[in-house]
């Protein structure tokens, strides 16, 4: 009995050090920045920028990329998803770019890409990136040519809807990139921005002494990919918390007026990212403080965003920018926290024998049980983030990795019932096997490019397969064109 | 008498967009019929590309996005004006 309870204790613990690491090293830097960009997205970003490519008469090498786009500049959330996909399969450019939105949408959206980066690795997050794109672009085309009769019968309004001409302000633009700035010195692991300009001892010797504390009261093992709570981590959560609070006080009720609490919760993010990037190292007796490269681009990213807030934005733009981060962060920052939390528990319970005997090589059956992993779990947003970096310490090569992080967001139960509603039950199941497909092919081309191939060598491959497929398609197509396809 | 139309799936920004848009209508003290469109098909008939949208008479005012108080209740009165 008592061996039980503290198996499960430990357990427990297993899942508090995970979550309180989490929190102090990955999420500030990257994940606070990144909510706030998506919510600058969100609301700064007129839709019809983009959709006006979309409309019917767009010629398709201009409509693919721009539902690609769309996918990376517009859907943070199914709110957007759902109404953007349906929109652009029946009003306006077709089926193609639609599944090319919709495939390229849930995987590489800002939050998902640089809570990636962040903690996993840029190369892996960059990989997402170009082949869910290409890839998105691929299954696009595809579907498109599979089913081109019934994509040609379909309504012929007009595209009036995505005639739209808005533009977006200057100072929105300007705004955006700051943030996408601070992202980027926040996150990127470069030698200018390591390097520390110089440093301060102060005599405080209570910060070690916490440090060791909290190192003893959240055991970790570094050998199994743990980290623990630093001093500076846990200020960070206190300040975390305090964010939450007076947020909760300032933001939830936004759109009766900005109060105080608002700009106290907007300010303390600032300190918050600011302290974040300072380097605090305890020793005993005392604590050195080293301002690095990142400190002062955080600083100045900070100072810059701070003063364009109050003078440069319109209220409207503040208030729906500073609401749609907000409603970002309660939708996702929840269900993440009790995923780290699980990540945390599992990973003890896993044994990493038995994720190296299935995908610890890069083969054709460990990417492939990397996609069935990713198309049978289902996880909230970014949650697979963290699930890939357990498979990642417990010995899964990177390929299987990138196969398993491609398919989990692209497919769900969920999703492929949306789809099935929308473009019928046969077009949805088709579309899932060719996800299954390019995202094993993609997990394979990165992990040979793990495993030493040149990049050229890569490309060529990628090259080649989607040049097989599209002549493939494209033979089956003529031999069949007297028989119609089937209808689902 | 106005038909409102609320147009989302549900979404949390669809619930704020109906809070504000039934404050507006209070403050004015006009009279208005609420209606709440969340299935999808029918909210793809109207000239929306996302969610949430406003539909006031059968006319799409705003979609997209949350309009302050202000916006509301112009939309508001210029359908006043019209109907």
């Amino acid at each position: 009995m008592a061996a039980i309870l503290e198996y499960v204790s430990h357990l427990f613990f297993s899942g508090v050090g995970n979550l309180a690491a989490y929190l102090a090293a990955h999420v500030l830097l990257c994940l606070l920045p990144a909510f706030y960009i998506a919510g600058a997205m969100t609301a700064l970003i007129p839709k019809e920028t983009v959709t006006r490519y979309l409309g019917r008469n767009t010629p398709k090498y201009i409509s693919y990329p721009a539902a690609a786009a769309a996918g990376f500049l517009l859907a943070v959330c199914s709110c957007t998803v759902i109404p953007l996909f349906a929109g652009i399969h029946k009003k306006g450019a077709g089926l193609g770019p639609a599944i090319t939105f919709l495939f390229v949408a849930p995987a590489v959206n800002i939050l998902a890409l640089s809570y990636t980066g962040a903690v996993i690795g840029m190369d892996l997050a960059i990989a997402r990136l170009v082949l869910s794109i290409a890839f998105g672009i691929g299954i696009g085309i595809i579907m498109a040519l599979i089913f081109r009769k019934e994509d040609a019968e379909h309504d012929k309004k007009t595209d009036l809807m995505f005639a739209g001409q808005a533009t977006m302000r200057k100072v929105a633009v300007i705004f955006l990139l700051i943030l996408v700035a601070l992202l980027v010195v926040g996150t990127f692991q470069i030698e200018v921005l390591k390097t520390a300009y110089f440093e301060i001892n102060l005599a405080l010797p209570g910060v070690n002494q916490f440090q060791e504390n909290l190192f003893r009261l959240i055991p970790f093992d570094p050998s199994r990919g743990e980290e623990g709570v630093t001093a500076q981590g846990a200020v960070l959560i206190g300040l975390l918390i305090l964010i939450g609070l007076t947020a909760w006080r300032g933001i939830e009720k936004i759109h009766d007026g900005f109060n105080t609490w608002t700009w106290i919760s907007t300010a303390l993010v600032g300190l918050t990212l600011i302290f974040a990037a300072l380097s605090v190292n305890p020793y005993p007796g005392g604590v050195a403080l080293a301002f690095t490269g990142k400190f002062f681009g955080v600083l100045l990213s900070v100072i810059l965003l701070g003063w364009m807030i109050p003078t440069q934005l319109t209220e409207n733009e503040t208030r729906d920018f500073l609401w749609e981060t907000w409603r970002f962060i309660k939708q996702i920052f929840p269900l993440l926290i009790v995923g780290v939390f699980a990540v945390g528990v599992i990973r003890v319970l896993i044994k990493p024998e038995w994720i190296q005997a299935v995908a610890g090589q890069n083969t054709i059956l460990g990417n492939f049980a990397g996609v069935i992993f990713g198309v049978f779990m289902y996880f909230p947003t970014l949650v697979e983030v963290p699930i890939a970096q357990m498979f990642l310490s417990l010995g899964m090569h990177r390929g299987p990795l990138l196969a398993y992080l491609i398919s989990d967001p692209e497919l769900s139960l969920q999703s492929i019932l949306i789809t099935a509603s929308i473009i019928g039950k046969l077009k949805a199941w088709v579309y899932v096997a060719w996800v299954s497909l390019f995202s094993t092919v993609a997990g394979l081309l990165y992990g040979a490019w793990v495993n030493g191939t040149s990049l050229g060598l890569v490309t060529l491959y990628l090259a080649i397969f989607l040049g097989l497929l599209a002549l493939l398609v494209w033979l089956i197509e003529r031999n069949n064109d007297k028989t119609s396809p089937v209808e689902a | 008498m106005l038909q409102i139309k609320i147009l989302g799936t549900g979404c949390p920004n669809c619930k704020k967009l109906e809070q504000e848009t039934k404050k507006a209508v209070t403050s004015l003290a006009i009279e208005a019929e609420f209606e709440k469109v969340t299935d999808y098909q029918k909210i793809m008939e109207y000239d929306v590309l996302s969610t949430p949208g406003l539909v006031i008479n059968e006319k799409v005012v705003s979609s997209g996005k949350i309009p302050s108080q202000g916006e509301i209740t112009s939309f508001l009165t210029s359908a006043l004006e019209n109907s």
